[in-house]
């Protein structure tokens, strides 16, 4: 009886936390918006002083060339989001069709497939985006986002290929083809709709990574290029007075957090709706 | 001519022989059982009938249905047979059904395919849908409807399957073990529902069961599977009656001692 009597807090927490994400979420996507109509300090002014703690004036400091934290953090915001929708999307949408295509492959097409998706998964993801770098000769922030977006993509093929393997080898789809219908009707109707759920919390993983790991190819000079202030890049830069002026990566730091936090928090509640069997007694 | 027409169909797996040389044929409004313990190529037959068993499992011989050879049909050829000439139900509704489909929509899929092949008219599918509800005796069809699988019975779920191969049409319902999953007085419901909807409907029936009363009161002839070979076949009286093969005559004698365990007269 206490089970049930559990039901109810246990669904009202989690829509709860869904209502928190999507804030957190909310808060980001109106941060960056308003950086294209206004920001509060040119992001290339020096007038501030040099690593001035947070004050009225500066809300998050200025950093060594006394540029203004906050407005570099609102603009990393739009790039935080570009990269990581960009990156999201180009991954779930290569990484998907190839998942799905060797699922139903036959044996020996399969077998590569899966080699290649392992291949691709343990080539590293710097090496990946030298060379997409290499073959569009300018680093820019396209260039970062299409080589997270193949480093992403594999890791979600490996993960469509499995989960859809599984649900092909249910008697429901066995059932829908004795019926008469195609396989196309059947990844579109049955296959994708049965492993949406899990995908889309590895989405909202591969957001998370897919911002951090930005960072790493901004400091390369792989990502996006200056004044282009990546939270990435302005954690790089805090790094060498950190111990001297700790604002200045607290504040992209934390910036990252709540993004990351508030989009997990989101898929979780997505996952949800996607899944009736979670969403409680209606 | 019979609907169907199975001649000296061997299903083998990697050189093992699952079932061999087994022929029978199923005529129009005819209502045939395929009986046999598990393991014994029942459900193989059922596949292999309707073209989908596993990459690994060769069928060779013939099987005709609706005048089109199974065996070594394309894909295409295939598909227009399923659904059209055949309609499946399975043992267990829970796992037949897609968890994440609501019911209404899982029986309108087939429904759907049937008024493109004939050209009817799409906005009578939502009714229809409910007429097939309420023709397998679910009760608020409406409420079923936009339910979930896990939301109903299991009995339920089972009427649910039935009204999806009810959608189709089919000349010919292969029904495997459908009623193995439910409790007794479910199953005595559900084996009323199909047969009174093949009845009315004059489709034919290929029931597939190991469970002897169950087929007895359903079909008109039979076959009897062992390790993938017909030890008997012919009309349930006679087979069932005077049984000829030593393997028959214990499944009879089985049934019988368990009736009388249970106090009822076979």
């Amino acid at each position: 009886m206490s089970a049930v009597a559990a039901l109810p807090t246990r669904k009202s927490r989690r829509s709860w936390l869904f209502a928190l994400g999507l804030t957190l979420v909310g808060i980001n996507v109106a941060v960056a918006l308003l950086t294209l109509v206004w920001l509060p300090y040119d992001p290339s002014s020096t007038a501030g002083g040099r690593l001035e703690t947070p004050s009225l004036l500066h809300w998050a400091g200025t950093d060594r060339l006394g540029r203004d934290l906050f407005t570099q953090i609102m603009i990393g915001s739009r790039i935080a989001l570009m990269v990581g929708a960009g990156a999201v999307a180009i991954g779930a949408a290569i990484g998907v069709t190839l998942g799905v295509l060797s699922a139903f492959a036959t044996r020996l097409l399969d077998d590569t497939f899966a080699a290649a998706f392992d291949i691709l998964i343990a080539f590293p993801t710097l090496l990946l985006a030298m060379l997409v770098v290499a073959a569009s000769d300018t680093a820019s922030l396209w260039t970062a986002i299409l080589a997270l977006g193949i480093a992403i993509s594999a890791i979600v093929a490996r993960l469509t290929r499995i989960l859809a393997k599984r649900v092909i080898g249910m008697d429901y789809i066995t059932a829908a083809r004795t019926s008469g219908t195609s396989w196309p009707q059947i990844v579109v109707k049955h296959v994708l709709p049965n492993i949406w759920p899990t995908l889309l919390v590895n989405f909202a993983l591969q957001f998370g990574i897919a911002v951090t790991a930005e960072a790493s190819l901004s400091y390369l000079g792989l990502g996006a290029p200056p004044p282009n202030a990546s939270w990435g890049r302005l954690l790089q830069e805090a790094q060498g007075t950190v111990y001297t002026a700790p604002f200045g990566a607290i504040a992209p730091g934390l910036a990252l957090l709540i993004l990351v936090i508030g989009i997990n928090l989101s898929a979780d509640g997505l996952r949800d709706i996607g899944d009736p069997t979670r969403r409680g007694s209606r | 001519m019979s609907l169907l027409s199975v001649k000296g169909l061997k299903i083998s797996a990697a050189e093992r022989p699952l079932v061999s040389d087994l022929s029978f044929t199923v005529a129009v409004g005819e209502r045939v059982g395929l009986i046999g313990e598990s393991g014994s190529g029942k459900s193989l037959t059922a596949m292999a009938i309707i073209g989908l068993l596993p990459r690994n499992i060769v069928a060779s011989g013939s099987i005709t249905l609706d005048g089109q050879q199974v065996i070594g049909a394309s894909e295409r050829n295939l598909g227009q047979l399923r659904g059209s000439a055949t309609a499946v139900i399975f043992q267990e509704p829970l796992t037949a059904l897609d968890p994440l489909m609501r019911l209404g929509r899982q029986i309108e899929e087939p429904l759907r395919r049937r008024y493109r092949r004939e050209g009817l008219d799409p906005k009578a599918i939502k009714h229809e849908v409910l007429e097939l509800m309420e023709r397998v005796a679910l009760p608020q069809p409406e409420r079923i409807a936009a339910a979930y699988p896990y939301e109903v019975s299991g009995g339920q779920r089972q009427r649910v399957a039935i009204a999806m191969a009810l959608a189709c049409q089919p000349k010919l319902l292969i029904a495997d073990e459908p009623t193995t999953a439910l409790d007794v007085t479910t199953q005595a419901e559900i084996l009323k529902l199909l047969d009174s909807l093949v009845r009315d409907l004059g489709m034919a029936l290929l029931f597939i069961s190991h469970d002897l009363p169950v087929v007895a009161n359903v079909v008109d002839r039979l076959t009897v599977l062992r390790n993938g070979v017909a030890v008997e076949q012919g009309a349930v009286r006679d087979v069932l009656g005077v049984p000829k093969n030593p393997y028959t005559k214990t499944l009879v004698e089985a049934a019988r001692a368990f009736d009388q365990a249970l106090g009822r007269t076979p």
